[in-house]
């Protein structure tokens, strides 16, 4: 049988999201024989759930407003899997629609992200990466004399710091440009942060260093780190050869990634900064 | 005529999860809010009540609000009256099973056809009771 969970919910009503985290909810309990918490009810009675939150974890949040991780928050509960179903569908390409009934094509989305989310990894472990960070990635380029920047077109932010994010899920993983990689020249060290590692938008998640600088990795989301790619702190040089799949840093459970991304860039964003950039680029 | 949207009565019900009372209450609301009197009528979110949310706690004091409650804890009316709500009336769901006697509404997660009955009995009587605040005939 699969691990069983306690699972907390936001109360999931008056938008059209809600009802579709109710419905994840409900099917992951059942799918696991695991415990619900009713969240109104914890709030008011806490102890009425001491014995269902021995189990692990796992908060669903319908809206940005984020409920029940703010209930979880205040309780000091430990989160073992999250999910926010908006930023999920967004992810997907979907939406909630607007009724607060579900229809047959938004309960087929619940069915999938309720696999997914029973089927999350242990913390420690990346996601597969065959799986949920292996779309092919297309790439815009900006030339400057011989030079050729490569930035991803979709699926991924950037801040100013010219480090990245990509997104798979309530999951990012980061790294650093192309553009800094070049910048920087030949790795030769990369630090990698500690697994557990809280991490706040625009806080160091590791540092890369080269004949040249030594730079932090500037982290464009906030979350806790899950997984860091011991492959790049073993031979650095793949972040120079592939900076974008094979040369990322670290994973992070995302915390807030709407309000994250209001001061990220997206990949057209991102390439009209590096072409301005490129004009002033002396390798 | 259609109100606005500052004006509309509030029905809220309980976090209606894991019990079929609450989700007959959740049900009934649904009714409601979107079929029986959506021009009239609203809902709010229970959690973002009990989490302080200003705009949320702003609303229930200065809108009638309707509470139902699947089990007898009441959560939504001790939560819509302590945080000062303007309570018009409150609903529980056990008290509409009293002229069903032996009815069998189904599960936490799905109403059968008795579940569907009540639930429907309830949303038609807060229903009339939306249409009574909002100044029309009923009841």
């Amino acid at each position: 049988m699969a691990e069983r969970f306690a699972v907390l919910p936001c109360n999931g009503l008056d938008k059209a999201v809600g009802p579709l985290a109710r419905e994840i909810a409900l099917a992951v309990v059942e799918a696991c024989q695991g415990e619900l918490v009713c969240p109104v009810l914890f709030n008011n009675l806490p102890a009425r759930y001491t014995k269902a939150l021995e189990l692990p974890l796992i908060v669903i949040d319908g809206c940005g407003t984020r409920c029940a991780t703010k209930l979880a928050g205040e309780h000091e509960l430990k989160t073992a899997r999250k999910l926010q179903v908006a930023e999920a569908l967004k992810l997907m390409g979907e939406s909630a629609g607007e009724s607060l009934t579900p229809d047959a094509q938004r309960l087929a989305l619940c069915r999938l992200l309720t696999e997914r989310l029973l089927s999350a990894p242990e913390e420690g472990t990346a996601l597969d990466s065959e799986a949920a960070f292996a779309e092919p990635v297309e790439y815009a380029t900006v030339t400057h004399d011989k030079f050729i920047f490569r930035i991803p077109r979709q699926g991924y932010l950037f801040n100013e710091n010219h480090c990245w994010a990509r997104l798979a899920g309530n999951r990012a993983r980061v790294g650093i440009s192309d553009y800094m990689q070049q910048e920087l020249g030949d790795l030769t060290f990369c630090e990698l942060p500690e697994v557990g590692t809280e991490v706040g938008q625009f806080d160091a998640v590791g540092s890369v260093e080269s004949v040249k600088a030594v730079s932090d990795i500037i982290s464009p989301v906030s979350g806790r780190v899950v997984a860091v790619n011991p492959a790049v702190a073993e031979t650095p040089e793949i972040i120079n050869e592939d900076p974008y799949v094979h040369g990322w840093v670290a994973e992070l459970e995302l915390h807030d990634l709407e309000s994250d991304r209001a001061l990220l860039l997206e990949g057209e964003a991102y390439l009209a900064l590096v072409r301005q950039k490129a004009t002033d680029y002396r390798p | 005529m259609a109100e606005s949207a500052s004006s509309k009565v509030l029905v809220i019900p309980c976090s209606g999860i894991g019990k079929v009372h609450g989700l007959m209450a959740r049900e009934a609301t649904y009714r409601v809010v979107e079929g029986l009197e959506p021009e009239t009528s609203d809902t709010l979110c229970l959690a973002l009540l009990v989490k302080g949310d200003e705009e949320a706690v702003a609303a229930v004091r200065t809108r009638p609000c309707i509470t139902i409650d699947g089990c007898p804890k009441l959560c939504s009316y001790k939560n819509v009256q302590l945080a000062g709500g303007n309570i018009a009336e409150s609903v529980r769901v056990v008290d509409a099973f009293k002229g069903h006697k032996g009815a069998q509404p189904g599960t936490a997660t799905e109403l059968a056809g008795d579940g569907w009955t009540i639930t429907d009995e309830i949303a038609q009587q807060i229903a009339a009771r939306v249409r009574e605040l909002c100044g029309g005939e009923e009841q």
